[in-house]
């Protein structure tokens, strides 16, 4: 028997070196000792908040010593469950660390109809489409809107979120931009957990936020991550800079600023309620120098969410990243490629949420097409992503020795009994020789990625929502309508 | 001052850790002593049977110990150059130091210019280098194909003789008979500048391959053996298929082509030691409901980094396989499948990682793969290359300077360093929508095309001098004569 | 053609304002005008800067290098444009819409458009439609441009532009809009002028409505 066995039981993957992340970690402290941030419009709430930190506040210009940081690492976990929308365990992420999930985004301002492809704007039905689509695709493991509709402000999110609870019992992420928003769908939320306390034994929505770049905080945003905190709702404090632009063009620059700037929304949260469950998040890349634009298909965004997960888990903190997002206009080659490459990436980073599958044209465009394309992608992925096993069964002497120079394997036992579980099987990839793919159609992935999303736009029905709670819903959302149009 | 600084000059990747690769290698020892391996050839058997080697008919049981002389009398770097001694066009064979470039042997080819799928002629060849000469992340050349419409027995010939005039960078063949090989061989010296010059500035590289499992054909010794005496640097390339001509378990698969491949070497380096040699590999599934063997399967990704780090565990360079795909088309398939091909390639260090171009599971060839690929390399390197940590990359003064609500676009800490930090794509595009329609809403494969027809208008290599290109039109003139007379 | 208003030029393409500064003072030494400066010195070299760039040989850090190398120039040449009745190309006021605190895409559109020659007032973020109005009653500019990052703030798009119709003061200006989550629809149903998916759009944009 071999002893004093140690095993890749999955591929190992790093960018930065402990050490490295050190010194970002230390440089990230340091930024916030001497430069601080700055608080943009005064709010008694946050103001006390911040001295019961320990804050230094001059003014607008807050700074944190070390240690105030230092606490705040102390008392966040690094660990926490989001389940499903009724706190089943069967649809649960966990979230722990090298533990890895996969989910769409939100904010698109147009879309891809799914059944035309025409680019078009972005409906209410459409979060109802995109969370009964997701609900039907196996590597899709939380729920965002792909979108943002065009109505009142303080309904878009709002009604979001009611479409995506009622179409899947996945998790979902909910970008509400407003403490009001966020309490109108907290309501809704814990309607459909089974009331407030279920909610915090279980809750089964996250909020993603946005410290702002370069280092300073606006007043609103930051009442949200103390409402997050209070209630215990999962917050995830997602920077998006672009280096050059809203950070530093050194790629490590701009990872010394987001840790900065998370780490503010962190001190801030666990002020308010030691224990909140909260998340590292990150959009970070480069700003595109000839077009301006975050690019979401940059090498650099890879490289930068995975460098943050690993900072985030070294801090002991868990990462939300960003990854199978595109700068291509169509559901191209070229979007193929550069969502493959970040959901690789990302996936070997071992982030513990991956979001925005499902983004085009830099974030632009939202298409279930290319949701599904990169689902498949994904699995592919996770299939790399458990590696090799090598013990006595699997390198299988035995076999080789019987089956011997010359022969074949193909109706051997040891082949039937494990090409099930050793094989990655495609259901969207095509590997049929030319004869047999040209008498199917001659069909392109992108083709068949849109015959997929038709079938399960025809078919998937998600599981609905008790009678009840549908009725306590609507009522929310009436009341939610009635306010806006008082507005 | 920081001290004590343990960095990461480039991203880490391991899918094997140094106890699986001894795992593996031990188990591999254990298959050729134990359950041995078919040569079918006297010399080898001889040359074996002297060497510590048991063997009974036409199958040699190999000890350990042979193998470790071998291992230890093979090189552990060596260099291949451009032609003409060409030393900007070096391919540096050391641990991790990786390289890309083509494959052969497609019976199909993409028509560069229509796109559509036809036989591969003896012009592709010349396209092909010369398109692969113009590509900056294309580091060897191989034909891409088989000519199908002359008669077979000089096509070897005349691909290599089409490259060599069509490209300066190293070529990589696969030859068919020992013939082909020596009249190969005269036109790379040719190429090279004379014999002398040959070994001192090797410009090509032969592909071989033990036949699966577990064997060796007798020309496949030849070959080797033609190779080891000439000083021809030798890739031995298994290609099975899991579950038909390998275990279907990747590591069962793991163990027979390392003891393949290593009884490959035993051979070579008994007859001559010290020949440059690289391990190698096309392992995949094989495909359960086409039969094919899978060029798009992440398996195949997967085995061949492990491959590479046993070889490297053992002090062998390694020759992968990427940037290809099952798909029919160049497209979303293609794109995605060479994409991950090529990343896990590049990440796991691999010497030289060839294919890219490949469509059809290696049936045809694509000049528009290639081109798409070679973008899709850029971006790779620019990732494998990772994030430097220094004072000056973290830059706390310039966050300060910059400081809250500011920005960094006018810093010139930004103008210093964007073009350095950043990727600058050529071919995928990040305008916004009106400016991309208005450049005529191309797709990435548009683009593709439009950028090999540049190339294909535009692009010329260094010419060979007169006299090399005048010697080698004599090697062929000799060599069709012979033809026509067998 | 001068030599000196080449050499001008040519220091605008490379960003070396010590130069620049120089030869502006120079050639107001040898009696060239502060419109030819302008036109033939400093808008020539950024108008090649504008062709480098479309072509993808420069790049926005580098244009915004010019830009400000220009204005250095600029900054000696201004005081004497009222002397001699010179005017920029065009007055632009640009801010982010109310309630918005994203700047990063409205800098770049000023710095470009002060690299096109334009006179550019920035207003700031979180601009209220009120202040848009103040500033276009003071300023008479030729272009009013407004930005927004956040769905939420759009609407204070659509405000302003009510405001400065009220004010009376709609049909002095041309308004464009642009950000992230607007869209040529969007921009076409709040009554803007035009709408521009990025900084050259916007510039180009610019430049066809002063010479309308």
């Amino acid at each position: 028997m071999r002893v004093n066995y140690q095993v890749n039981a999955t591929p190992q993957f790093r960018i930065l070196s402990d050490d490295q992340c050190q010194e970002i970690c230390s440089a990230a402290f340091q930024v916030l000792e001497d430069t601080g941030f700055e608080l943009y419009s005064d709010s008694k709430e946050i103001s006390n908040l911040l001295s019961e930190s320990g804050a230094l506040v001059e003014g607008r210009r807050i700074r944190f010593p070390s240690f105030v940081v230092q606490k705040a690492l102390d008392t966040a976990p690094e660990v926490l469950t989001v389940y499903g929308r009724q706190g089943n365990r069967a649809t649960s992420i966990e979230i722990r660390p090298n533990h890895i999930c996969y989910g769409l985004g939100s904010g698109c301002v147009q879309f891809l109809d799914p059944r035309t492809g025409e680019r078009r704007e972005y409906h209410r039905e459409d979060a109802a489409t995109v969370a009964r689509v997701a609900d039907a695709l196996p590597n899709i493991d939380f729920v965002q809107s792909l979108g943002t509709i065009h109505v009142h402000p303080n309904l878009v999110d709002v009604y979001e979120f009611a479409e995506m609870i009622a179409n899947t019992d996945k998790p979902i992420v909910t970008y509400a931009r407003t403490l009001g928003i966020v309490q109108v769908i907290h309501q809704i939320a814990t309607a459909v957990a089974g009331g407030e306390k279920e909610f915090v034994k279980r809750p089964n929505y996250l909020v993603l936020g946005s410290p702002a770049s370069p280092l300073f905080a606006e007043v609103e945003p930051t009442k949200r991550v103390v409402y997050c905190a209070r209630h215990r709702i999962p917050y995830i404090s997602c920077t998006a800079p672009t280096c050059g632009g809203t950070s530093p063009a050194t790629l490590a620059g701009t990872l010394v600023q987001s840790t900065a700037e998370v780490l503010t929304e962190l001190v801030i949260a666990q002020t308010a309620n030691p224990g909140a469950p909260f998340l590292v998040g990150g959009v970070l890349s480069v700003m595109d120098m000839r077009s301006g634009i975050l690019s979401y298909g940059a090498p650099e965004l890879s490289l930068l969410c995975a460098a943050f997960a690993e900072i985030s888990r070294y801090l002991g903190l868990p990462y939300y990243s960003t990854a199978g997002a595109t700068d291509s206009k169509l559901v191209d080659e070229q979007a193929a490629l550069e969502g493959t490459f970040s959901l690789l990436l990302a996936g070997l980073s071992g982030a513990n949420m991956i979001h925005d599958t499902g983004f085009l044209e830099s974030a632009i465009v939202g298409s279930l097409q290319y949701v599904v394309m990169m689902d498949e992608v994904i699995g592919m992925v996770k299939h790399v992503l458990r590696g090799i096993q090598v013990t006595p069964g699997s390198m299988a002497t035995d076999v080789i020795s019987r089956v011997g120079p010359g022969g074949q394997y193909l109706t051997d036992d040891h082949t039937m009994e494990h090409f099930r579980t050793e094989f990655w099987f495609p259901t969207l990839l095509d590997r049929k020789p030319w004869e047999a793919w040209k008498g199917a159609g001659e069909k392109s992935l992108g083709k068949r990625a849109q015959e997929k999303l038709n079938h399960i736009l025809n078919d998937h029905r998600a599981p609905s929502l008790p009678e009840p709670t549908r009725e306590r819903i609507h009522t929310i959302l009436a009341e939610a309508e009635t306010k806006a149009a008082k507005r | 001052m920081r001290v004590n600084y343990q960095t990461n000059n480039s991203t880490q990747f391991r899918i094997l850790s140094d106890d699986q690769c001894k795992e593996l290698y031990s188990a591999a020892l254990q298959v050729l002593q134990h359950t041995g391996f078919e040569v079918h050839s006297k010399e080898a058997l001889d040359l074996l049977s002297d060497n510590g080697a048991s063997v009974k008919g036409d199958r040699a049981y190999i000890p350990a110990s042979v193998v470790q002389r071998a291992l230890d009398a093979a090189p552990k770097c060596f260099f291949v150059y451009g032609r003409q001694g060409d030393r900007s066009k070096s391919l540096d064979i050391r641990p991790n130091h990786v390289h890309y470039g083509l494959g052969a042997g497609c019976v199909s080819f993409q028509d560069p210019c229509t796109g559509k799928r036809r036989e591969y002629h003896r012009e592709d060849a010349a396209t092909v280098a010369r398109v692969a000469d113009a590509l900056p992340h294309i580091d060897f050349v191989q034909s891409l194909g088989t000519i199908g419409n002359i008669p077979q027995n000089l096509t070897d010939v005349y691909e290599f003789a089409e490259m060599t005039v069509n490209t300066s960078k190293p070529l990589v063949t696969y030859v068919h008979s020992m013939e082909i090989l020596r009249v190969v061989h005269k036109i790379a010296v040719a190429a090279a500048g004379g014999e002398e010059e040959f070994i001192r500035h090797p410009n090509y590289l032969v592909l071989g391959s033990p036949a699966s499992p577990l064997f060796e054909e007798p020309f496949a010794v030849e070959r080797l053996f033609y190779c080891a005496r000439h000083q021809i640097p030798y890739i031995s390339t298994s290609a099975v298929t899991c579950g038909a001509t390998s275990p279907v378990t990747m590591a069962g698969t793991l163990v027979q082509v390392m003891a393949e491949e290593l009884a490959e070497l035993v051979i070579e380096q008994l007859a001559v030691p010290g020949s440059p040699f690289l391990l190698g590999g096309v392992h995949s599934v094989m495909d359960m409901s086409t039969g094919i063997l899978a060029y798009g399967a992440p398996e195949m990704s997967m085995l061949l980094a492990a491959q590479t780090e046993i070889a490297r565990y053992l002090g062998l360079p390694y020759y992968s396989t990427a940037g290809c795909s099952d798909s029919k088309l160049v497209d979303e398939q293609a794109a995605l499948e060479g994409a991950i091909s090529i990343l896990m390639a590049g990440l796991s260090g691999a010497n030289m990682i060839h294919d890219v171009g490949y469509i059809e599971f290696g049936s045809t060839g694509s000049l528009q793969q290639t081109v798409m690929m070679d973008e899709v390399i850029g971006m790779v390197k620019h990732i494998l290359a990772g994030i430097q940590v220094t004072p000056e990359s973290m830059a706390l003064d310039v966050i300060d300077r910059v400081g809250p609500g500011g920005q960094y676009l006018t810093d010139d800490h930004t103008l210093e360093h964007f073009k350095t930090e950043f990727w600058f794509p050529t071919l995928l595009d990040r305008k916004p929508w009106q400016a991309w329609e208005a450049a005529g809403a191309k797709s990435l494969g548009k683009r593709v095309q439009e950028k090999l027809n540049r190339i294909m208008d535009t692009h010329t290599c260094a010419p060979l001098k007169e006299s090399t290109r005048e010697t080698i039109d004599i090697i062929l003139a000799e060599a069709e004569a012979k033809a026509g007379r067998a | 053609m001068s030599n000196i208003l080449v050499r001008m030029s040519e220091a605008v393409i490379e960003g070396d304002v010590d130069a620049v500064v120089g030869l502006t003072e120079q050639a107001l030494n040898e009696g060239l005008s502060p419109k030819d400066i302008l036109d033939n010195g400093l808008v020539s070299g950024m108008d090649h800067v504008g062709i480098e760039f479309k072509e993808g040989n420069m790049f926005i850090p580098e244009v915004l290098l010019s830009a400000k190398v220009m204005h250095a120039s600029l900054d000696i040449l201004g005081p004497l444009f009222a002397e001699t009745g010179t005017r920029m190309v065009g007055k632009v006021i640009i801010g982010t819409t109310q309630g918005d605190l994203h700047d990063i895409g409205k800098n770049l559109v000023g710095m470009m458009m002060r690299g096109a020659g334009f006179e550019v007032f920035d207003l700031g973020t979180d601009v209220a439609a009120d202040v848009f109005v103040e500033a276009v009653r003071e300023k008479t500019p030729d272009i009013v441009g407004i930005s927004a990052l956040l769905t939420t703030t759009m609407a204070g798009m659509h405000d302003t532009i009510e405001a400065l119709q009220e004010a009376g003061l709609r049909d002095q200006v041309k308004v464009m809009v642009g950000g992230a989550p607007v869209t040529s629809g969007f921009a076409q149903k709040i009554g803007a002028d035009g709408y521009a998916p990025d900084a050259p759009t916007a510039v180009d944009m610019a430049k066809e409505f002063v010479s309308a």
